[in-house]
């Protein structure tokens, strides 16, 4: 192989799922079945490599691939296995494009292992990269409409057997279609988007964010139990924003978006343990804000994930519950979304919180 | 000011307001009430909360809304009173009220009319003041009003006790049972607080340095002692009243002491009978000028103020049983004690210890010293005593031993020309005089003294030094010509006599 290639051990599968866990910011999906399901294709002898953009020839061309919809769903509803050949096979024959190689669209959470998982059914490589850099809700917070690309052609399939394909359309109808198309679906679905040329594709995506993930779940599990705060600091080379006991958490229906719910909100605060200060948490899918004693300390577009105190195992919004005791981590966000023009896309008023970005680095 | 717990006993807000946490910030005080449309549209950067300021949430809003917290927060940071919302709040939002300590409360009325019940409780207080500022300047009108009326109104317009306090303290209209609790040393407006109330006191000041301090004083007790930031607007405007009644008094008590000076200088420069006319004014003026006269001179205190002390001097003369005539005169006050018959040594002597007394009490306040002359009689003999007590008051201000006190009579005179010779003027000049004879062997100092004493003799000169007489001429000789004197002539003997004197004396 002429390329300077990652190939992904059996044994790396623990630290990928800890680190695109701690990039799901509280969102993204549970990786565990999605681990599972890679772990028992790598034991079995297929390999999957995650190849620099750099090291890809300028003119093949990836397809950004993923999981879209309900992903507590996915874990019951396992997939049927043949969801992601249905989607590469239909966007190359819509665009009369062979897929070279595959992009995860989001690293933070299950679509950070899916696409590989995709790639080792499909016997295509993996780029270093993802559209997203963390995890995001929505379609049209992707790299590609920051960055004013289109997304269509896009491709569905759900394991059911249906397959839709989204011929042409803008993020944010890709993204009202797919949620429409999801609700009558099974609740989640495989998502293919148009080829991108890989000579293009640096400028739209985040570069190197699977190595960075297994990297940082490397660093995030060599910590052991109960790590010290300051030490977590420093290996996730983010800042603790507090350390103590969940004391309430509650959740509340979202505002309607076109005629339909939106997403659950809710709040999550905790008591520090050392000096009884608040950190009241917002949430949607993610962590998105965080108060201390009512100030805002941190936003989103950075990552802000809440480990278990003990383990350091990241615990999602949906599973977060009063009497946890934590750790809330803030992370820088990749420097891809700090572009003025960008920022707009994950900032907090993109979810509806009348607030700026408040970002690690911003303050010191 | 009134505090978040005196709003909740609002009977607008009872029962319609309920204290959702941060109980601990309930006695927070409560200075303005500011309505916000939402936590989001609340005071920002450009609209900061202002210290003791009840936010009050008038709009609908979202009850886990975080900017509540947010809200919380910046009340806290600029001090303020607390947030009324008009729904409830989360435990989060709760549990944050709590740790900041502050006030956090739910409308279940309508926020608007809980705001109007609360303004109009805060704006209490400055009705009352004004309407009783308005009524204090109906009072004290133009007219120069006496301190008695002065009292009397304020008194009538409060319905609290009221007093004019001088300079000391002591009331010279009403009476206060806690004047003494007024600091007189600061010219400021005070406030002291009394075991069932509060005493209120306002300076009424004179322009210029000297400035005697007047002081009008209230004193709330009781229920009375809630209008102690109502009332002293109302006591600035009677002190104002006594201010320009200071200010009448002050110009009258010029305009006599001028006259009193000008006739007393016209007194003083008498020679033969007094005119007629002149007698008309000093029977107008209520002088006693009798067959004998024994002069008085009082000296001020550096920086006292000399009009004003007039009265407070014949009073405490006539307090020591002295009748006498005082004027301001230069930087002090001349005067004098008339007899009908040439008073007998006796009398003089009982007056004198009489004025040594009135000195006393006078000392450190008012005067500085005192002398006294001798009795002379009328009227060329005024301007004589005058200046006998003028020459005494000035020894006395060196003359601490005495108590700056000095009769001038007729044994003194010796020890009065002495005294002269004791001056700071004089006595470097008595040692510059006999300079020469310093140093010199034999003597010579002690020679020239026992040589004047002894009437010029050379023999009654050798018989006290104990020395030949021949020594005795040689040193005199000697003494000549290094001093360059002849002592035969009179004036420059008396001058090395009193030099030597001076030179001996110090080592006494």
């Amino acid at each position: 192989m002429p390329f300077d290639q990652l190939l992904i051990d059996p044994a790396d599968v623990a630290a990928l799922e800890r680190g695109v866990a701690v990039l799901g910011s509280g969102g993204g999906g549970d990786s565990r079945t999605a681990a599972t399901l890679l772990r028992r294709r790598l034991s079995a002898g297929r390999e999957v490599a995650v190849r620099p953009i750099a090291d890809v020839p300028p003119d093949a061309w990836v397809v950004p691939v993923g999981v879209v919809g309900a992903t507590a769903v996915f874990t019951e509803k396992l997939p049927g296995g043949h969801e992601f050949a249905a989607i590469v096979s239909a966007i190359e024959r819509w665009t009369g494009t062979r897929a070279d190689a595959l992009v995860s669209i989001e690293i933070g959470g299950l679509n950070g292992m899916m696409p590989l998982v995709a790639a080792c059914d499909l016997g295509l490589p993996t780029v270093d990269a993802d559209l997203s850099g963390r995890g995001v809700p929505r379609l049209d917070q992707l790299t590609l409409a920051a960055a004013d690309r289109p997304l269509a052609p896009a491709a569905l399939a759900e394991p059911g057997g249906q397959v839709l394909v989204l011929g042409a359309g803008t993020p944010d109808d890709l993204e009202r279609t797919a949620r429409a198309f999801l609700s009558s679906a099974g609740g989640w679905a495989a998502l293919a988007l148009a080829p991108i040329p890989v000579r293009e594709l640096a400028a739209c995506s985040v570069p190197g964010s699977v190595s960075g993930a297994l990297r940082l779940g490397r660093r995030v599990l060599d910590l052991g139990e109960s790590p010290d705060p300051a030490k977590v600091a420093d290996a996730t080379s983010g800042r603790v924003l507090s350390l103590g006991r969940v004391v309430d958490v509650t959740r509340r229906p979202g505002p309607r978006h076109h005629g339909r719910a939106g997403f659950a909100q809710g709040s999550v605060t905790l008591a520090e343990h050392a000096s009884g200060a608040l950190l009241r948490l917002e949430m949607e899918n993610e962590y998105l804000l965080a108060l201390r004693d009512g100030l805002v300390v941190a936003t989103t577009p950075d990552v802000l994930t809440v480990l278990d105190r003990r383990t350091a195992v990241p615990i999602a919004c949906d599973t977060i519950r009063a009497g946890m005791e934590v750790m809330v981590l803030q992370l820088a966000i990749a420097p891809f979304w700090t572009v003025p023009g960008r920022i707009d896309v994950l900032a907090p008023r993109a979810y509806g919180i009348d607030c700026d970005p408040v970002l690690l680095g911003a303050d010191r | 000011m009134t505090s978040v717990r005196r709003l909740l006993a609002l009977p607008e807000w009872s029962g319609q307001v309920r204290v959702l946490a941060g109980a601990a910030g309930l006695d927070a005080q409560v200075g303005s009430v500011r309505p916000v449309a939402g936590p989001v549209a609340g005071p920002g950067a450009a609209d900061p909360v202002a210290a003791d300021e009840l936010v009050v949430v008038t709009g609908p809003m979202e009850t886990a809304d975080w900017h509540v917290d947010a809200l919380l927060r910046r009340v806290v940071d600029a001090g303020g009173a607390g947030v009324l919302v008009p729904s409830g709040a989360p435990t989060a939002t709760l549990l944050l009220a709590d740790r900041l300590g502050l006030a956090l409360l739910g409308a279940t009325g309508d926020p608007l009319e809980l705001l109007v019940a609360a303004r109009l409780l805060l704006a209490a207080p400055e009705l009352d003041r004004a309407r009783l500022v308005l009524a204090a300047h109906r009072a004290f009108d133009d007219r120069t009003h006496t301190p008695e009326t002065v009292v009397r109104i304020l008194r009538d317009l409060i319905g609290a006790p009221v007093a004019l306090l001088d300079d000391r303290g002591r009331p010279l209209a009403g009476d206060l049972t806690a004047a003494a609790a007024v600091r007189v040393g600061e010219f400021v407006p005070q406030r002291a607080d009394l075991p069932d109330g509060v005493l209120l006191a306002h300076p009424a000041l004179l322009p210029g340095p000297a400035r005697p301090a007047y002081w009008l004083a209230a004193e709330l007790t009781g229920t009375a002692a809630a209008r102690a930031d109502v009332v002293p607007p109302a006591l600035a405007v009677a002190a104002a009243a006594v201010q320009r009644w200071l200010l009448a008094h002050r110009l009258e008590l010029e305009r006599d002491a001028r006259a009193r000076t000008a006739l007393l200088g016209d007194l003083l420069r008498l020679d033969g009978e007094p005119s007629a006319q002149l007698r008309r004014r000093v029977a107008d003026a209520g002088w006693q000028v009798g067959g004998w006269n024994i002069g008085i001179r009082i000296g001020a205190t550096s920086t006292f103020d000399i009009v004003t002390g007039t009265a407070e001097i014949s009073r405490v003369l006539r307090a020591e049983g002295i009748d006498a005539v005082v004027v301001e005169h230069g930087d002090g006050w001349t005067g004098w004690v008339s007899f009908a018959q040439e008073p007998t040594a006796a009398r003089v002597r009982a007056l004198a210890a009489r004025l040594r007394a009135a000195n006393r009490k006078l000392q450190g306040s008012i005067s500085d010293h005192m002398g006294v002359g001798r009795p002379h009689p009328w009227p060329d003999g005024l301007a004589g005593t005058v200046a006998e007590a003028t020459d005494a008051a000035r020894l006395a201000a060196t003359r601490p031993e005495s108590g700056f006190f000095l009769h001038v009579d007729q044994l003194g005179m010796a020890q009065l020309l002495l005294e002269w010779t004791r001056t700071d003027t004089f006595e470097p000049a008595a040692r510059a005089l006999l300079a020469p004879l310093r140093d010199q062997p034999g003597d010579l100092v002690r020679t020239l003294s026992a040589y004047l004493d002894a009437e010029s003799s050379i023999a009654e000169t050798a018989a006290v030094l104990g020395v030949h007489r021949n020594t005795v001429t040689a040193r005199i000789d000697r003494i000549e010509r290094l001093l360059g004197v002849n002592l035969t002539h009179r004036d420059e003997r008396l001058a090395l006599h009193l030099a030597c004197r001076t030179v001996d004396l110090p080592e006494r």
